[in-house]
């Protein structure tokens, strides 16, 4: 709200981002461990004095300085490219709060760069002992760039007493930095072990293909072993919220976490039988398979380690919006559309509707949700869902899915911005409901006719208990009951109206008892932000309404992600009988 | 009035000064290692297309170089950036924003051209005649980075024109046409080739005792190069300073002292470059050659603040001091420093 948004609608930022960064950590992280396979490398040669083992690691060295300095270091200066154009007020936030940080992790970067340099050139040129060091300058060097960055995007998952003090250092070891530290220490180690068995795969010696494919698998599988009791540690200390999202009530990490798993199992079989055991001489095969399962794992922890984030980009201080969470309230207060800085239509009318509603949609929904198109398509999400249940689903959105950023601003804007979603994408009517239309128009009336007089509120005690009729027939008597007064004036259907609008204000539980629950309207409220009538029908076909009901009441247990109906008993009845025969029903 | 759009900046941890001595303490050395590697790349296409064998041994030591000088133009840019970010990121992100789908193929263009450096360099024997064309490609990529940077550069001086966003949403906006833009690229470039003669003096003269012809060749190419274009460059820099906006042109012609009395400052450094530079005194051409650039760097700062003055000056950010963070920082300056230079040395000492 306080930045421009960059609008591609059919591609949507978020997928520029995780495009960029997850090939960036899976080279930057070997930008870490490389280092020290490169020692380690370099000292076995040196132990057994072995020239082919030291022409592999500088051959090896310059496979690396070729992959890490160019694409490793481009690409991450990309991430920070990216997010600055994608969510460039928490980029903002995060510099300013953390510009030390950073500039000290600028530092460790100038001397990475002039250690592998001379490293890579001073090859056979140095004595051991110095060439050593400069290996070692390089690897801690690197390691504290991945121990800087870790403090700064582990406070944005878990920020803990920083999302309210503010202090640099609360933040940055934050309640993950331990944990995250040693778990992405270990995942280098492992991936760096996984890119020196490529190397050595692909050597044309074939006594360095056997040794030293089998001394990468050792480093890969010790990694490997080691980075699976520090990710649990890593999950104790996720906060509540953040440690239900990734134990499954998030359906983005559901469908990643799988990925990582057979990556790291298929990656330990392929290292066990292939360099442990040797089973297997296809090594070339081997390594690639081997590459795309370190892929597979860094990818997928990267994934759900933002998606754990959610529905924060910065938890508990900005939304993945980029709306501040202590902003919240004054905003429903004021209005979004007032005030938000890039904003055209500021003031709703029915002309701009659609166009407020487009606004509100690009400002609050884009940031996760692209349109007509892409991996998150908001027309496809809501094609089911009438305005009304629109309207209702986004009031209470976070309550819902708790992934999910509330709507921020008025009802007035949620209903623009449901207009624009079933109106503009869908060609579904978006106007008031009738009944909403019939509330609206006895207002009106009452604004008219009375209220130069009465304000709303004192009428309440006037019309408690009385019945449509009586109302109706003081309206027609008002000068009875005062001088002052005319009898009203207008048209029948008017005088229907606001006896209608004045019988709700005095009896607001005989309108609503007055009214059976109905099925379809339940149905559109409660489910059609996911489901169709008829993939329901489905479900409910051959079930007592017992048992409907029953399954209703314990939604939870067919999936995380729902939540159990919390309607009255008759509602949940008329829900089930609609359920049951939803297509007859819509006949 | 026009409703003008400008967002609410962040606040600082320490006061603005720091952050913008870093600034300007950051900028210069990007500017050299850029100016070295587009000025660097101009001479080896040509003494690479040139032809006869000095001419080829320079082009391969330039060649040799580019890699490790692209890596610290791309580092020493990374500093400035987050410096700016923080004094003036409200204008930055939101220019980036404008003008977001061709400043983030900035990304995709650079590892394209750091790769082209790369081959340049270790394949230059086996690449023949096709070598030049490769460092061609570099250079026509490297100069389309810089044309996006200035027209970034630019965009988030002039807040003006942030409300042509709404016409434009999906990042498209850029600011060549604005009548300061060309000169300004123009000076900028004209400078990287000048200060490139230099820096080509420079690579002859590593282990120039065991190769004189190279030293010399490249010593008379080098200043040849410097010499005419910061000739040349004179006049794109007055070009410069006429297609400033009036105010900000006045800035340097009277209207503020210290700023009039820093145009002046240059202008001597100008006169004072070009007699050595003519005189084939190197080391006095160089050092004066580097304080002309930081002097330059001081000016375009004045002039980015005196186009915003209207809306924001720097003493507006909010302070909410914390200083231990930027005493982690200098420490870590210092050791990393330390640890550069003994790098540096045992390199030499092994290269003896």
């Amino acid at each position: 709200m306080n930045y421009p948004v960059w609008y591609l609608p059919e591609t949507g930022g978020g997928i520029l981002i995780a495009l960029i960064a997850i090939f960036h950590v899976f080279v930057s992280h070997f930008a870490v461990g490389g280092g020290l396979y490169l020692i380690y490398s370099e000292k076995k040669a040196l132990r057994e004095k072995s020239e082919a083992i030291m022409d592999f690691t500088k051959k090896h060295a310059r496979f690396f300085i070729l992959l890490t300095m160019v694409f490793g270091s481009i690409t991450g200066v990309g991430i920070w490219f990216i997010i600055a154009l994608v969510n460039p007020a928490a980029t903002s936030y995060l510099i300013h709060s953390f510009v030390f940080g950073w500039a000290a992790e600028w530092v460790f970067f100038v001397v990475e760069i002039v250690a592998a340099f001379v490293y890579f050139y001073m090859f056979g040129k140095m004595d051991s002992s110095t060439h050593l060091l400069v290996g070692w300058i390089y690897f801690i060097a690197a390691w504290m760039s991945l121990f800087l960055i870790n403090g700064i995007i582990g406070a944005m998952l878990t920020p803990g007493i920083w999302a309210e003090n503010m202090d640099f250092w609360a933040g940055f070891f934050n309640p993950s930095f331990f944990p995250s530290l040693v778990f992405r220490t270990f995942i280098a180690i492992m991936i760096a072990a996984c890119y020196g068995y490529f190397s050595a795969a692909f050597s044309s010696d074939e006594d360095i293909r056997e040794e030293m494919t089998s001394f990468s698998a050792k480093w890969a599988l010790a990694g490997l072993l080691l980075a699976i009791p520090a990710g649990y540690w890593y999950l104790t200390a996720l906060p509540e919220p953040a440690l239900a999202l990734v134990m499954g009530k998030s359906p983005t990490i559901s469908s990643m976490i799988p990925y990582g798993l057979v990556g790291a199992l298929l990656l330990m079989l392929v290292m066990l039988v292939t360099a442990v055991f040797r089973l297997q001489k296809n090594l070339r095969v081997a390594a690639v398979i081997c590459l795309c399962c370190a892929f597979l794992v860094i990818g997928s922890f990267e994934w759900v380690r933002e998606a754990a984030r959610r529905p924060y980009v910065i938890n508990e201080v900005m939304y993945s919006n980029s709306i501040k969470k202590n902003e919240v309230a004054a905003i429903n207060e004021a209005g979004y559309l007032q005030s938000a800085l890039w904003i055209e239509n500021r003031e709703l009318t029915s002309e701009n509707l659609l166009l407020a509603g487009e606004e509100l949609f690009i400002q609050q929904c884009y940031a996760c949700h692209t349109l007509r198109n892409g991996a998150n398509d908001i027309a496809s999400l809501t094609s089911n869902m009438s305005h009304r249940a629109l309207v209702k689903y986004i009031e209470k959105i976070h309550q819902i899915r708790y992934f999910m950023p509330p709507f921020v601003g008025t009802s007035e804007e949620a209903s623009a911005l449901a207009a624009f979603l079933v109106g503009e994408l869908h060609g579904k009517p978006y106007g008031k409901e009738p009944q909403q239309q019939a509330a609206a128009m006895g207002a009106l009336l009452f604004e008219d006719h009375c209220s130069s007089c009465h304000a709303a509120d004192e009428l309440v005690d006037a019309s408690h208990g009385l019945e449509k009729q009586e109302i109706d027939t003081m309206l027609l008597t008002l000068d009875e009951i005062s001088d002052e007064m005319e009898p009203f004036a207008g048209t029948d259907e008017e005088r229907g109206e606001l006896t209608s609008y004045l019988h709700r204000l005095g009896n607001p539980e005989a309108e609503a008892a007055a009214l059976p629950p109905d099925g379809a309207l339940l149905f559109e409220d409660n489910c059609s932000a996911c489901h169709g009538p008829e993939d329901l029908a489905e479900a409910a076909e051959g079930l007592e309404m017992a048992e409907l009901v029953a399954m209703l009441r314990s939604l939870d247990e067919i999936s995380d992600e729902m939540e159990p109906f919390a309607g009255s008993d008759e509602e949940a009845e008329a829900l089930a009988q609609f359920m049951s025969k939803p297509m007859a029903k819509e006949k | 009035m026009e409703t003008l759009f400008i967002p609410q900046p962040d606040t600082i941890p320490a006061h603005w000064g720091w952050f913008q001595f870093l600034l300007l303490l950051t900028f210069p050395l990007h500017l050299l290692a850029m100016n070295a590697m587009i000025g660097g790349l101009v001479i080896a296409i040509a003494q690479h297309l040139g032809g006869g064998p000095v001419r080829r041994q320079l082009a391969h030591r330039i060649a040799l170089a580019l890699p490790l000088v692209i890596a610290f133009v791309v580092n020493f840019g990374v500093a400035p950036l987050l410096f700016v970010q923080v004094l003036y990121g409200q204008f930055v992100y939101t220019s980036s924003i404008l003008m977001g789908s061709y400043w983030i193929l900035v990304i995709p263009i650079l590892i394209l051209a750091y790769y082209g450096a790369y081959l340049y360099d270790f394949k230059f024997k086996a690449l023949g005649a096709f070598g030049p064309w490769i460092a061609l490609v570099v250079l026509v990529l490297m100069l389309a980075i810089g044309f996006f940077f200035s027209n970034n550069m630019l965009l988030m001086a002039l807040p003006e024109r942030f409300a042509d966003y709404f016409a434009a949403q999906n990042g498209t906006i850029l600011s060549f046409r604005h009548q300061e833009f060309w000169p300004r690229f123009l000076h900028m470039m004209f400078g990287a080739l000048a200060m490139g003669g230099l820096f080509v003096v420079l690579l002859g003269k590593i282990k120039g005792y065991e190769n004189k012809d190279l030293r010399i060749h490249s010593e008379k190419v080098g200043l040849l190069v410097f010499n005419l274009f910061t000739l040349i460059n004179i006049g794109i820099g007055f070009w410069y300073l006429l297609s400033l906006p009036g105010p900000q042109r006045q800035l340097f012609l009277g209207a503020n002292t210290m700023a009039t009395l820093l145009f002046i400052l240059a202008m001597l450094l100008v006169c004072v470059v070009i007699y050595f530079g003519v005189t084939r005194r190197f080391w006095a051409t160089l050092a004066t050659a580097v304080l002309l650039v930081v002097v330059m760097t001081f000016m375009r700062a004045w002039l980015r603040s005196s186009y915003l003055q209207d809306h924001f000056t720097l003493d507006q950010l909010q302070l909410v001091p914390q200083y231990s963070p930027l005493v982690f920082f200098l420490v870590t300056l210092v050791l990393g420093l330390a640890c550069i230079a003994w790098m540096i040395r045992q390199t030499m000492l092994a290269m003896d």
